[in-house]
């Protein structure tokens, strides 16, 4: 019973790990093969969160106990005894992947408003945002 | 057309399951679930993060995100600052010599003439003082609780947002929101942010005693540090000002970074062809 | 009877695939807006994902990042440039 629970639990996980790889992969063709630069920064900005998530999922842990979830890392008391610190650590995830994807969100937005503002330059310039005819334009 | 695209979509799904099927049956190789512990230097993060035995490691705050941003991990979260600084300048030396005041002097200034309905400005009318209101406290509780200046800053951007996108970027000119004003007060918190990671070094240089950039709590060989309470309030030493700091900083530059975005396309083009000079 | 991590699991998976079709969708959206809406979308099944693996603070940020200010700017940007993406390549060659 418990070894088929593990086995579904397992299942389920998967298909969350193998979305994100799929996610992964449609974004790149998106990047890559789609003319369009307003396409390619939606693409882009779903690629980097598609990465953001997986780094999350290296901090997250597994159930304690079937009771028990894991917890956000966060002291419920300003005074903490050794007990409840103990307890803690045995609960609360990883916040180390969370403290860099936290950065990573909000730079991320500023790259993205950077190649905004390029794309409105390109268009400017050239009247259109489709790379192939920017690629076959001069000057 | 449609058909084609929803049978290539249900053949991804169908795929994502059968993979899943195969890797939780064990077909290639075994892959569990996450591990239900942490790794050692995780745990050493959650055990140190507000330690009143430890004075040596701890970084007096109860959040450890908090903490690994602004304490553990401070020179890090410092240049990743200077790459946000980067990128937004990158971004408005590409609408360089475009002034507002000139903009606000050629339109014919009349409030009412833009933006959508009076519905939608009433809402607008009282959301805004609200989510102002909620994305500070979230950045003054960012050492007590889930927050900080990036979700803060993040949360206030979207108050001047609302105000363009429901009225027009006139009405937020007309009432003094515009470049000049965020500029000062993104320098404002960049500044207090290079201040602050200096503090702990006058500290020690007034005291004549040992002290380290970018330092937080007391430590073994440097026994200067920010104070973790005022009369008897966690403060967490320099996270903080930081937090604050870090707040201001964020929302100054995405406000400024969606003025410019949001001006009309006829007026830019006019001062790039240098019709327009100030 | 269903245990609990089974149906946190089960919550996971089903964000994840719903994540998949909204990203699928967006990347073959020949109209940009839609495309944006549909990044949108795919933004608040990420959220939930942040809230399920107990990343609160992950989430706070990503709201008023992904659903807010950024398809705001990328509809800025529309707005000022093309609404829809150009798909077939004869349109491009008939062009020379």
């Amino acid at each position: 019973m418990v070894r088929r629970m593990n086995e579904l639990n397992t299942f389920l996980f998967n298909i969350l790990l193998f979305s994100l790889f799929f996610n992964v992969g449609i974004s790149l063709y998106g990047i890559f093969a789609r003319p369009s630069l307003i396409k390619k920064i939606i693409a882009l900005t779903i690629f980097s969160d598609t990465a953001n998530v997986l780094a999350i999922i290296v901090g997250y842990r597994g159930w304690p106990s079937p009771e028990q979830p894991p917890i956000p890392p966060v002291i419920t008391s300003t005074e903490p005894t050794s007990e409840d610190l103990i307890r803690f650590i045995n609960r609360a995830v990883d916040p180390l992947p969370q403290a860099l994807v936290l950065t990573a969100i909000v730079i991320g937005l500023a790259v993205t408003l950077f190649l905004i503002f390029l794309t409105l330059q390109v268009y400017r310039l050239y009247g259109t945002t489709d790379v192939r005819r920017v690629a076959r334009l001069r000057g | 057309m449609r058909i084609k695209k929803l049978l290539v979509l249900g053949s991804l799904i169908l795929l994502v399951l059968t993979f899943s099927l195969a890797f939780a049956r064990g077909a290639l190789g075994y892959y569990p679930l996450p591990l239900p512990r942490v790794r050692m230097l995780a745990s050493w993060y959650l055990y140190t993060t507000l330690n009143p035995q430890y004075t040596n490691f701890t970084a007096m705050s109860p959040v450890a995100v908090a903490a690994i941003v602004w304490d553990y991990r401070g020179l890090d979260t410092l240049f990743e600052t200077a790459v946000f600084f980067l990128a937004v300048v990158g971004a408005l030396t590409l609408m360089r010599g475009v002034t507002l005041k000139s903009v606000l002097n050629n339109a014919n200034n009349k409030d009412n003439n833009y933006g959508l309905s009076l519905i939608s400005k009433t809402a607008a009318r009282l959301l805004t003082p609200l989510i102002i209101a909620v994305s500070a406290s979230i950045a003054l509780h960012g050492h007590l609780t889930h927050g900080g200046g990036f979700q803060g800053g993040s949360a206030a951007a979207v108050a001047p947002l609302l105000v363009l996108v429901i009225f027009s970027v006139y009405f937020l000119l007309s009432r003094g929101i515009s470049e000049k004003p965020m500029f000062m007060l993104w320098t404002a918190g960049l500044l207090g942010i290079y201040l602050t990671t200096l503090a702990a070094v006058f500290i020690g240089l007034l005291t004549g005693l040992n002290a380290y950039v970018f330092q937080n709590q007391p430590k073994f060989d440097a026994p200067v540090g920010l104070p973790a309470q005022i009369s008897g309030t966690l403060i967490s030493g320099s996270l903080f000002f930081l937090n604050i700091f870090e707040y201001l900083a964020v929302a100054g530059e995405f406000t400024l970074v969606f003025i410019l975005l949001s001006m009309p396309e006829e007026v830019v083009k006019s001062f790039i062809s240098g019709e327009t000079y100030e | 009877m269903i245990e609990l991590s089974t149906l946190t699991y089960l919550f996971m998976a089903m964000t994840g695939v719903v994540s998949l079709v909204a990203t699928y969708l967006a990347i073959l959206e020949s109209n940009l807006i839609k495309a944006v809406v549909l990044s949108a979308i795919q933004s608040t099944t990420y959220v939930i994902l942040f809230y399920l693996l107990m990343a609160p603070d992950i989430a706070l940020v990503y709201i008023p990042v992904s659903v807010g200010l950024y398809p705001a700017a990328v509809l800025f940007l529309i707005k000022k440039t093309e609404r829809t993406e150009n798909d077939s390549n004869e349109v491009v060659a008939s062009e020379d």
